[in-house]
C-alpha cells in the first residue's frame, strides 16, 4: 500500500489526529495565593483550551467558578456555579448576570436536564436549588432530604430519563425521579460525596466518588449502589472519570494515591504517578473524550497530561492552579 | 480554594504602609485611663486623634516599589479626602487605582469610602473611574460574615449612590434597584439574626474593624432613614460588646477568632486601634491597625454614647457578665446550623477571666479562655495564661467551610493561620476540650481520643510571669502584674520553649521570646485555674497557702471529673461530657444564658433590645422599633 494513504488510513483511524469533537473548557483558579482582597494575578474562572494545549480566558477572571454546564440547545448559554451563586451567559460569556440571590452560596455543582434543558440543578452547601426557567430564577427542591446532612457537593442528571438527577451529598447519594419534586437516598454515608458520574458507553453504569467510602459503583442504574473494592488503603476519592474512547478504561484522582486506573472495568486498579509530583496530590482527573488523552490536575501544581493512559505524563501548564472541573462540551 | 479571610497581617500588608514616620499615640507614652468627664472635652479629644490617624496616613511618603514608582493606595486617598486635601493628586490616584480594580470586600468598601467622601472632591473622570471599575470588575462576594457584611454595605451604598441604572451597568448583571433590595434583605436578616440568636464573629480580636467600618459608612451615607437607624443600633451594639469585654482598653478572651499574635499580646489587635480611637485610655496598634485609617476617615460621623464610653472607662467594682453567642453557619457534620456559644466573663480592675463552654465552636481561631492580667503599659506584653488542646482537623474545617479537607488542612497554614496544624499551637477550639468558669475560677477538662492528630494539651507559660514556681501540691504559682495565678494541671507535664510563628509580614514571630509551653501528653487531662488579686493577700506565700488550703479532688479515669472549692467558696463539679454542678445544682446553659446578662448590658433572646447602663445612664437599643433612646435612671 502507498505510503501517503496508509499515513491517511492511519489518520482517519486515530482519533489523535481528528478533529476534537468537544471543546475542553477548565473551572480553574490559577492565581496561587489569591485570598480574598488580593488583586487578580493571572487566569481565573473559565478557561478554554486552545488548539495548542494552552488555556485561554472565557468571560470574567473570578475566582470561584467551579462547575459549568452548556444548553445542548445552543452552546452560548451557560451556567456556572460560582462562589457568588450562578453565573447565567446568554452570548457566550460576553456578557453574564448573577441570577440566585444572597440565599445562595457556594454552590459546587450544576447540571441540566438534557431531555429539558430549561431544568437547571445545583447543588448548594445547604441543600438543592432548581431552576425550570433556564436559570432565570431559583426555588429549593428538598422534599426527601434530611433537615441536616443536605450538605450538596455534586448533583448529576441522567441522560437517558428525563427528570432523573443523582446528588451527592453529606449523607449520601440521593436520585430523583420526577425533576427534584422528591428525592431518596439510594447510598447512605456519613461523609460527603462528591463525584457522581454515568458511563457513556452503559447507562445503567454509574461510579460516584466519596469521602468515606472510596468509590461506589452502581451496575443497575443508580438503584443500588456497591464499593469498590482497590488494593490501596482507602482514601478520600476526589472525582472520577470514564473514557468514552475505550469502556474499559476508568480513572479517579486521590489525595495519596494520585491518579489511580483500571483498564479492565474496574476490576483491577493501578496508580499511575510516573512524572507527576512525588506528594501525590492530585485534584482532578478527566479523559478526553475525542482522543482518550488523560488530564490530572496536581494541587496547586499543573495540569499534566497522558497520551498512554496514565503510564508516563507530561507536564503541561498553568503553573499553581487547581482545577475544580475539567468540563467537555461537544462542539455545534 | 483560597478564598478565605485575610489575617490580621495580611490586612495590615494590603491596609497600612510602613510608618515611615513616626505615629504619635503609638509611640508615645501611655495614654491616661483616667475618665473624661465633659462631654465636649471627650468629642473633641476623639476627634483629636481622627485628626491624629487621617494627619499621619496623609502625610506618608510615597514608597517605590520594584513596579511601580509611585504607587498609589486607598488608605491615603481617603485620609486626604477626609482631610479635604489635595484634590487634584486624590483624583490622579483613584484613576490610576480603578486601573487594575481588586476582587472583593476588602477592596470593596474602601472604594465606596472615597467615593463617597469624593463626591465634591473627585473630578468627573475620577468618579466615573470608580463607577466603570463597579461595571466591569466581577466582585467577590467571599465565605464568612464580616466579608459579607463588607460585601452588602458597600453593594448597598454604591446602589445607593448611583440608583435607576440597569443590569448592564454593574459587574453582577443585577439593576441599582435589585442590588439595593438584595443587599438590603442579607444586612437585615444578618442583624435580625445577631440580636434574636447572638452574634457569629463575636468578640474578635481584628474583625471588629470589618463591622466597624462598613456600618459607619451605612450609618452615615445610607439615603433610607431606617438603614441609616439599623446601621447605628448595630454599630452601638457592637461597641458595647465590646467595651465590656476590654480590660482597660485591650480585649481579652474568649473571641471567636484571633491569632497567633494577638492571642499572647493581648493589645497588638485592631480592637485596641477601636479602644484607643473611642475611649482612648490605650494606645493603638501599628499603622493605626491599618483598617483604622478608614474607620477615622468617617468616624466623625459617629459619637462615641457616653454610656459606652462609661463602661469601657469607668467601672468601680468587679462585674460578671454572660452573653450568648452563635457559631458561625455549620454546613455538615453537625445536627445544628448554629451552635451555641455561652460566654461568661469575670473582670476586675486588675484582670479579667473570660471563657466559653468549649468544644468544635469555630474551625480555626476561636480561643476558648484565659486569664489576662493588666499592667501599666500593654506593648509588647504577653500577659495571659490558657491551656488547650492542638486541634487540627479536615472535617472540623468541612463543618464550617465548602472545602476539600486534605488541601485545606495546608491550606489555611499559608493563608494567615500559620500554626493551625501545628503540636504547639496555642490558637484554636478543640471538640476534646469542655470549659466552665465560676467567676475568676476556670476548670478546663479534656478527653482526647487516642487517635487525634495531636495527643496533647499546651498551657501557655508568659515570658512576663513572675516567680512561676512548680509547688510540691501540683499547683503551680506564678505572678502576672498585680495579679497572682495558680495553675493546676491534672497530669504530668514538660517544658517546651514557645517560639511562636513567623508570617512574611512579621518574621521575628518566629524566634521566640521566652514564652513556654507546659505540653502534656496525657489524653484524659484538665487545667484548673484560680486568679486573685495580690491585694487581696498579704503577698504571695500567702496567696499559694490559700490554693493549697482548697479542697480539690480529681480522678481522670474514666473521664476527667474534678471536684472542687474554688477561692471564692463556690462548690464545683465539672465532670467531662456532662453538666457542671454549681452548689448542689446542675447548670443548665440553655435555659440560663440570655443574649447579654450583667450589669452593664442586659437583653432577652429573641428579642432584638439591648438594654445599656451604667450608673443612672442607660441607652435602649430597639430594632423593633427602630429607636435608640436615652434616659436618666433614678
Amino acid at each position: 500500500m502507498p505510503l501517503p494513504r496508509l499515513l491517511a488510513l492511519f489518520l482517519a483511524a486515530t482519533p489523535l489526529f481528528a478533529a476534537p469533537a468537544h471543546d475542553l473548557y477548565l473551572c480553574a483558579t490559577a492565581n496561587k495565593d489569591y485570598i480574598v482582597g488580593a488583586k487578580l494575578n493571572t487566569m481565573n474562572g473559565v478557561l478554554l483550551r486552545g488548539p495548542d494545549d494552552t488555556y485561554e480566558p472565557v468571560g470574567t477572571n473570578f475566582p470561584g467558578i467551579y462547575d459549568l454546564v452548556v444548553d445542548p440547545r445552543d452552546s452560548r448559554v451557560r451556567y456556572m456555579a460560582t462562589l457568588n451563586g450562578v453565573f447565567v451567559t446568554t452570548d457566550g460569556d460576553r456578557t453574564r448576570r448573577v441570577t440566585t440571590d444572597w440565599s445562595v452560596t457556594e454552590p459546587h455543582g450544576i447540571c441540566l436536564d438534557s431531555h429539558n434543558p430549561d431544568c437547571v440543578y445545583l447543588a448548594t452547601p445547604d441543600g438543592i436549588v432548581v431552576s425550570t426557567d433556564r436559570g432565570a430564577t431559583w426555588a429549593r427542591r428538598e422534599t426527601g432530604l434530611p433537615e441536616r446532612g443536605k450538605y450538596t457537593q455534586v448533583v448529576t442528571a441522567d441522560r437517558t430519563k428525563a427528570g432523573r438527577v443523582f446528588a451527592g451529598l453529606e449523607k449520601g447519594i440521593f436520585v430523583t425521579d420526577d425533576g427534584a419534586a422528591h428525592w431518596r437516598c439510594v447510598f447512605p454515608t456519613v461523609r460527603t460525596v462528591v463525584d457522581i458520574r454515568q458511563s457513556p458507553h452503559d447507562p445503567s453504569l454509574w461510579l460516584a466518588a466519596t469521602e468515606g467510602d472510596g468509590l461506589v459503583r452502581s451496575r443497575d442504574g443508580g438503584l443500588t449502589w456497591e464499593k469498590v473494592t482497590t488494593s490501596f488503603p482507602e482514601q478520600p476519592v476526589y472525582n472520577v472519570s470514564f473514557d468514552a474512547t475505550n469502556p474499559r478504561r476508568l480513572v479517579f484522582s486521590s489525595w495519596m494515591n494520585g491518579v489511580c486506573t483500571s483498564e479492565d472495568g474496574g476490576t483491577t486498579w493501578t496508580t499511575r504517578n510516573i512524572g507527576l509530583p512525588a506528594d501525590g496530590h492530585v485534584f482532578r482527573v478527566a479523559v478526553d473524550p475525542d482522543t482518550g488523552r488523560l488530564y490530572a490536575n496536581v494541587h496547586h501544581n499543573f495540569i499534566y497530561t497522558s497520551t498512554d493512559f496514565g503510564r508516563t505524563w507530561l507536564k503541561q501548564s498553568l503553573a499553581g492552579a487547581i482545577v475544580y472541573n475539567f468540563v467537555f462540551v461537544p462542539k455545534n | 480554594m483560597n478564598l478565605r479571610s485575610l489575617s490580621c497581617a495580611a490586612l495590615l500588608s494590603l491596609a497600612a504602609i510602613v510608618p515611615l514616620r513616626a505615629q504619635p499615640s503609638f509611640a508615645g507614652p501611655m495614654p491616661s485611663r483616667a475618665v473624661v468627664e465633659g462631654a465636649d472635652q471627650r468629642r473633641r479629644e476623639y476627634l483629636d486623634r481622627i485628626h491624629e490617624v487621617l494627619a499621619w496616613r496623609a502625610a506618608q511618603p510615597v514608597v517605590p516599589t520594584a513596579t511601580d514608582p509611585a504607587p498609589v493606595d486607598m488608605a491615603a486617598i481617603c485620609s486626604r479626602l477626609a482631610l479635604r486635601q489635595d484634590a487634584a493628586r486624590n483624583s490622579r490616584d483613584v484613576i490610576k487605582y480603578m486601573q487594575d480594580p481588586g476582587s472583593g470586600p476588602f477592596w470593596m468598601f474602601p472604594v465606596v469610602c472615597a467615593a463617597y467622601l469624593g463626591r465634591d472632591q473627585l473630578t468627573p473622570e475620577a468618579q466615573k473611574s470608580i463607577r466603570d471599575a463597579w461595571r466591569s470588575q466581577m466582585q467577590v462576594r467571599g465565605d464568612t460574615e464580616n466579608h459579607w457584611v463588607m460585601y452588602y454595605s458597600s453593594l448597598y451604598l454604591m446602589s445607593d449612590l448611583y440608583p435607576g441604572e440597569p443590569g448592564t451597568a454593574w459587574y453582577n448583571g443585577k439593576s441599582s434597584t435589585e442590588n439595593l433590595n438584595e443587599s438590603q434583605e442579607w444586612l437585615l436578616q444578618w442583624m435580625d439574626l445577631s440580636t434574636t440568636v447572638g452574634q457569629g464573629e463575636f468578640n474578635p480580636t481584628h474583625y471588629i474593624g470589618e463591622y466597624m467600618i462598613p456600618l459607619t459608612m451605612l450609618a452615615t451615607w445610607s439615603k433610607d432613614p431606617a438603614m441609616r437607624q439599623r446601621a447605628h443600633i448595630m454599630i452601638d451594639w457592637i461597641l458595647a460588646d465590646f467595651a465590656s469585654n476590654t480590660l482597660h482598653g485591650y480585649l481579652r478572651g474568649a473571641n471567636s477568632r484571633s491569632d497567633d499574635n494577638s492571642v499572647l499580646e493581648r493589645w497588638n489587635a485592631l480592637s485596641s486601634f477601636f479602644s484607643w480611637i473611642c475611649f482612648g485610655q490605650t494606645p493603638p496598634t501599628a499603622g493605626y491597625g491599618g483598617w483604622g485609617i478608614y474607620y477615622a476617615a468617617i468616624a466623625e460621623n459617629y459619637t462615641v454614647p457616653e454610656v459606652i464610653y462609661r463602661i469601657a472607662m469607668d467601672r468601680g467594682g468587679d462585674f460578671e457578665q454572660h452573653n450568648l453567642k452563635r457559631t458561625r453557619r455549620r454546613w455538615r457534620y453537625s445536627d445544628v446550623l448554629f451552635a451555641p456559644v455561652y460566654k461568661t466573663d469575670y473582670i476586675r480592675d486588675t484582670y479579667a477571666v473570660g471563657s466559653n463552654q468549649g468544644g468544635a465552636l469555630d474551625s480555626i481561631q476561636a480561643h476558648i479562655w484565659d486569664v489576662t492580667w493588666d499592667v501599666p503599659d500593654p506593648r509588647g506584653v504577653h500577659n495571659t495564661m490558657f491551656s488547650l488542646h492542638p486541634y487540627s482537623s479536615g472535617a472540623a474545617l468541612q463543618m464550617y467551610f465548602v472545602a476539600y479537607p486534605e488541601p485545606w488542612i495546608k491550606g489555611v497554614t499559608f493563608e494567615g493561620k500559620p500554626s493551625y496544624d501545628s503540636a504547639d499551637k496555642i490558637l484554636g477550639p478543640s471538640p476534646y476540650e469542655q470549659v466552665y468558669q465560676n467567676l475568676d475560677t476556670v476548670i478546663a477538662l479534656y478527653d482526647i481520643p487516642p487517635d487525634t492528630r495531636f495527643p496533647h494539651i499546651n498551657g501557655f507559660f508568659s515570658k512576663d510571669l513572675k516567680n512561676v514556681t512548680e509547688d510540691k501540691s501540683g499547683w503551680i504559682f506564678a505572678q502576672g502584674g498585680q495579679t497572682f495565678l495558680a495553675y493546676r494541671p491534672l497530669a504530668g507535664y514538660e517544658w517546651q520553649e514557645y517560639v511562636g510563628y513567623a508570617t512574611l509580614w512579621v518574621p521575628e514571630r518566629g524566634k521566640g521570646k521566652g514564652d513556654r509551653i507546659l505540653q502534656s501528653p496525657h489524653l484524659k487531662n484538665g487545667t484548673i485555674v484560680q486568679a486573685a488579686a495580690a491585694s487581696e493577700f498579704k503577698d504571695f506565700a500567702a496567696f499559694q497557702a490559700a490554693i493549697r488550703a482548697l479542697p480539690l479532688e480529681f480522678k481522670l479515669e474514666p473521664v476527667p471529673t474534678v471536684t472542687m472549692t474554688t477561692l471564692r467558696g463556690q462548690q464545683v463539679t465539672v465532670t467531662y461530657g456532662q453538666a457542671p454542678v454549681v452548689n448542689g445544682a446542675t447548670l443548665d446553659y440553655a435555659k440560663t444564658w440570655k443574649l447579654f446578662e450583667g450589669p452593664y448590658l442586659n437583653a432577652e433572646k429573641g428579642s432584638r433590645r439591648l438594654v445599656i447602663t451604667h450608673g443612672k445612664l442607660e441607652r435602649i437599643l430597639d430594632l423593633n422599633t427602630l429607636t435608640i433612646s436615652d434616659q436618666i435612671r433614678e
